[in-house]
């Protein structure tokens, strides 16, 4: 069977490896250690942190900086056709010095495009940026579209914004133009309601609140009646809250389009029609339950498989998607869909496998 | 079907709603900017809400954020309630929606009298 896995996380060893890539005065600042990079603000709880604890060198190492390990560990076991690398170094974090983070996003495109995309053809890669200087995010947009492997423009989803605000419309335009689908992620910083709470665990939980609150900002600010060929993935957000937030948002519009006229669909027809999820973390549910939560979305078509390789909360493609759904199903949710977001076709000698060859 | 002299023509006024009865059937009754007189069941067909407390207004459009107006003035009716639009013309909601629109009766201007039909 043919694999997509759409979010995959590559990395840096450390923020030395930008430097080659940092024009002055930033490549000395790092040098210098004048900054070290991004921290989160809790400590992981599972046995290998926030990567799974077997993604390790021969040495005994950890390394996610490993193109081999990925490709031993990863991409061959599993076969999958194509991985779409969509990184954690997301320089939005940065709340200031604008200019170092979009220098950060640049080196960190670049470095990816050497040390992975080039590597392994079955690499899709996501453009980063620094979403919070939208017109500089606009110029690497269309620098590195220009990179066949480059698929998509990330959105970090951090603590104070929302992406429908009218002040991010060049970047939406940039991937418009350049034909590329955007994605959102969560961040070290992404956060509920109200905050992260007190636990690793409940921060983890409250993720796909986050992903809510930037699906509604950008339905209903009109991003997706603005950019109609646009087409958006939310990556590791969840996906059983769809059918809630398709009927409270279908809801809201019916008794308050007056304020927000420019939106000219249902939600629920915007969502339908050009946003997709990613399936990891799959939250073990029955196939008898994925069965009914896709009848009740009104479409197989929003769900794209991905495994969130190295991270703790990996995905395995043949446990997470349940053998006992309808072939036709499992075979959306591992390919089509995905392939049909991406426009892409199987490579050459890769259609005529029918089963997934799995690592244990 | 039973015709009843609801009330004169000169009570209806356009952007109000006359809430009467016509035999057993509770209506309002409305006009639209081009003099036409309008009598639809009272009964919102979404929870029930009597219509007579909407409000007539226009049909909201706008292109992009924070650009609002409204056109085709005079020919929306909101409900009191939840303020689902209805388009007073073609009876049915603005916001598409399988089961819902408003219910008419037919109009009959006999002299100063509105006769409706229902």
């Amino acid at each position: 069977m043919l694999l997509l896995d759409a979010d995959v996380h590559e990395n840096i060893a450390g923020m030395r490896d930008l430097i080659p890539y940092l024009p002055s005065p930033y490549r000395d600042w790092i040098a210098n250690g004048a900054w070290r990079g991004f921290s989160q603000p809790f400590a992981y709880t599972s046995p290998g942190a926030g990567n799974r604890a077997d993604v390790r060198n021969p040495d005994g190492s950890a390394s996610v900086s490993d193109y081999p390990l990925m490709k031993r560990q990863l991409l061959d076991p599993y076969n999958e056709t194509y991985a779409v690398l969509t990184g954690y170094f997301y320089p939005t974090i940065l709340k200031m010095q604008y200019a170092f983070g979009s220098a950060l996003a640049h080196a960190y495109n670049e470095y990816v495009y050497e040390h992975w995309l080039s590597k392994d053809e079955r690499f899709l890669g996501s453009i980063q940026i620094n979403a919070r200087d939208p017109e500089a995010a606009a110029r690497e947009i269309d620098l590195m579209a220009e990179r066949p492997q480059m698929k998509q423009v990330m959105l970090p989803v951090v603590d104070d914004i929302a992406y429908g605000h009218p002040m991010y419309r060049p970047i939406f335009a940039a991937a418009a133009r350049n034909n590329l689908v955007v994605a959102l992620h969560h961040t070290i910083m992404a956060t509920g309601p109200y905050g992260m709470g007190l636990h690793y665990i409940e921060r983890h939980t409250l993720l796909p609140t986050s992903m809510m609150a930037q699906t509604i900002s950008l339905i209903l600010n009109g991003v997706f009646d603005e950019f109609q060929s646009l087409r958006f993935i939310i990556l590791e957000g969840g996906f059983s809250w769809i059918p809630h937030l398709m009927w409270r948002m279908d809801r809201e519009y019916r008794q308050g389009r007056v304020e927000v006229p420019w939106i000219k669909k249902l939600p629920s027809q915007h969502i339908r029609e050009r946003l997709r999820f990613s399936t990891q973390p799959s939250e073990d549910i029955t196939p008898s339950d994925w069965i009914k939560l896709i009848d009740l979305m009104g479409s197989d078509e929003l769900l794209v498989f991905s495994t969130d390789y190295p991270h703790f909360d990996f995905d395995d493609p043949d446990a997470a998607i349940p053998k006992h759904l309808p072939a036709a199903l499992r075979e959306k949710i591992l390919w089509s869909n995905g392939a049909s977001l991406y426009g892409l076709q199987p490579p050459k000698g890769a259609a005529a496998q029918t089963t997934l060859v799995t690592a244990k | 079907m039973m015709r009843h002299t609801v009330c004169q023509v000169n009570d209806v006024l356009a952007g109000g709603l006359l809430y009467k009865t016509a035999g057993r059937t509770n209506i309002i009754l409305l006009r639209l900017p081009s003099g036409e007189i309008k009598a639809i069941a009272s009964r919102c067909p979404h929870h029930g809400a009597n219509l007579a407390h909407g409000c007539i207004t226009g049909y909201a459009a706008g292109t992009g954020p924070h650009d609002v107006h409204l056109e085709r003035q005079g020919e929306i009716l909101r409900c009191p309630w939840h303020g689902f639009e209805f388009d007073i013309v073609t009876r049915r909601a603005v916001v598409e929606s399988s089961a819902l629109s408003l219910r008419e009766f037919k109009v009959v201007i006999e002299g100063d009298d509105v006769v409706v039909e229902a």
